[in-house]
């Protein structure tokens, strides 16, 4: 019962956290977000694990993380504010050669986080974007100036 | 059952960005998170501050001195102590403490169970269970001394305890066990 409980409040705390923590953009790992990950991975699981070191303790955490993941699931496939709230919604950084400025500063990102994702469209200046756009799992979506015919 | 997929047709259901690109945008649910991620700053700041002063242990806050009127012991513990956490409860006994060279010190046995004791330092000549507790025996002499006891909790909430020297005055005390 402790084991579950302790599961529960240590997977629903680091969303929360992560969540609150923000979006940073990349493929790769900075090692701000190693440090980040990691850290809070291992002091989190020194908590739920406490003084229990047995496999039953192991196994009953597991099974509840992954019925908590399968919940969490769920309720973001059958309700859209749910879904906002885990995840957070896409958020257009640059439309039509301009910035969002507010979305660009609340979410800590630089232009050069944009051009970074545009280099790796093929992309060689800011200017032949169309829009770019901070999706939710961080990454950075862009779409190109369509050549005039 | 049929072996026909279930299908169904693709409608414009994720919002637009200028009639042109389906990016789903919510700019208003944002606008209501960024405004809630500011309290949550201000919340975890708070309870950063809390813990630095010890409100949640191990710290100025938590810890706390109690003295017998009778001046027969003083008693320095930690009000907030944290769960499997040792913490070290001292017990400073006065010359009145003594009787025939020997210090007879109750405890409250939630200070034995519910506080976990791991032991008492300096070892007790005897102790004998009874009256809700445990009575030990110290061999002293008139001069003050000092008896410690190492806890470690092994339950969370609010825990009250007792101890004083036999024929003395008693202290209680609250002692709240964070999870």
């Amino acid at each position: 019962m402790d084991a579950v409980i302790r599961a529960i409040f240590g997977y629903i705390f680091l969303l929360f956290i992560v969540r609150v923590v923000g979006r940073r953009p990349g493929r790769q790992m900075t090692p701000f977000e190693f440090v980040l990950i990691f850290f809070i991975g291992g002091l989190t699981l020194s908590g739920m694990v406490g003084d229990d070191r047995s496999l039953t303790n192991a196994l009953v955490q597991i099974v509840t993380i992954a019925v908590m993941h399968f919940l969490i699931a769920w309720l973001r496939s059958h309700s859209i504010r749910f879904g906002l709230i885990a995840d957070g919604t896409p958020l257009v950084l640059l439309e039509k050669g301009k910035w969002r400025k507010h979305t660009m500063r609340k979410m800590a990102l630089q232009d050069d986080d944009v051009m970074a994702a545009a280099r790796d469209k093929g992309l060689e200046r800011l200017d032949q974007i169309e829009f770019a756009v901070l999706e939710r799992n961080a990454e950075i979506s862009i779409i190109a100036v369509r050549e005039k015919n | 059952m049929s072996s026909q997929p279930d299908t169904e047709h693709v409608h414009d259901s994720v919002a637009q960005v200028d009639n042109e690109i389906a990016v789903g945008e919510d700019l208003e649910f944002q606008r209501k998170w960024w405004a809630f991620e500011n309290v949550v700053w201000v919340v975890l700041t708070l309870v950063l501050l809390l813990d630095l002063l010890g409100a949640f242990g191990r710290g100025y806050l938590a810890n706390a001195t109690l003295s017998a009127k009778d001046e027969s012991v003083d008693v320095r513990y930690e009000r907030i102590v944290r769960f499997k956490t040792p913490s070290i409860l001292t017990v400073d006994l006065g010359p009145t403490a003594v009787r025939e060279g020997k210090i007879r010190l109750w405890v409250s046995e939630s200070l034995l169970t519910d506080l976990g004791n791991q032991r008492v330092i300096p070892q007790p000549l005897s102790s004998v269970v009874g009256d809700g507790g445990t009575l030990y025996t110290f061999e002293a002499t008139d001069h003050p001394t000092t008896v410690q006891f190492a806890l470690e909790p092994s339950k969370t909430g609010t825990c009250k305890m007792s101890l004083g020297v036999r024929g003395h005055e008693l202290l209680h005390m609250k002692v709240f066990v964070m999870p």
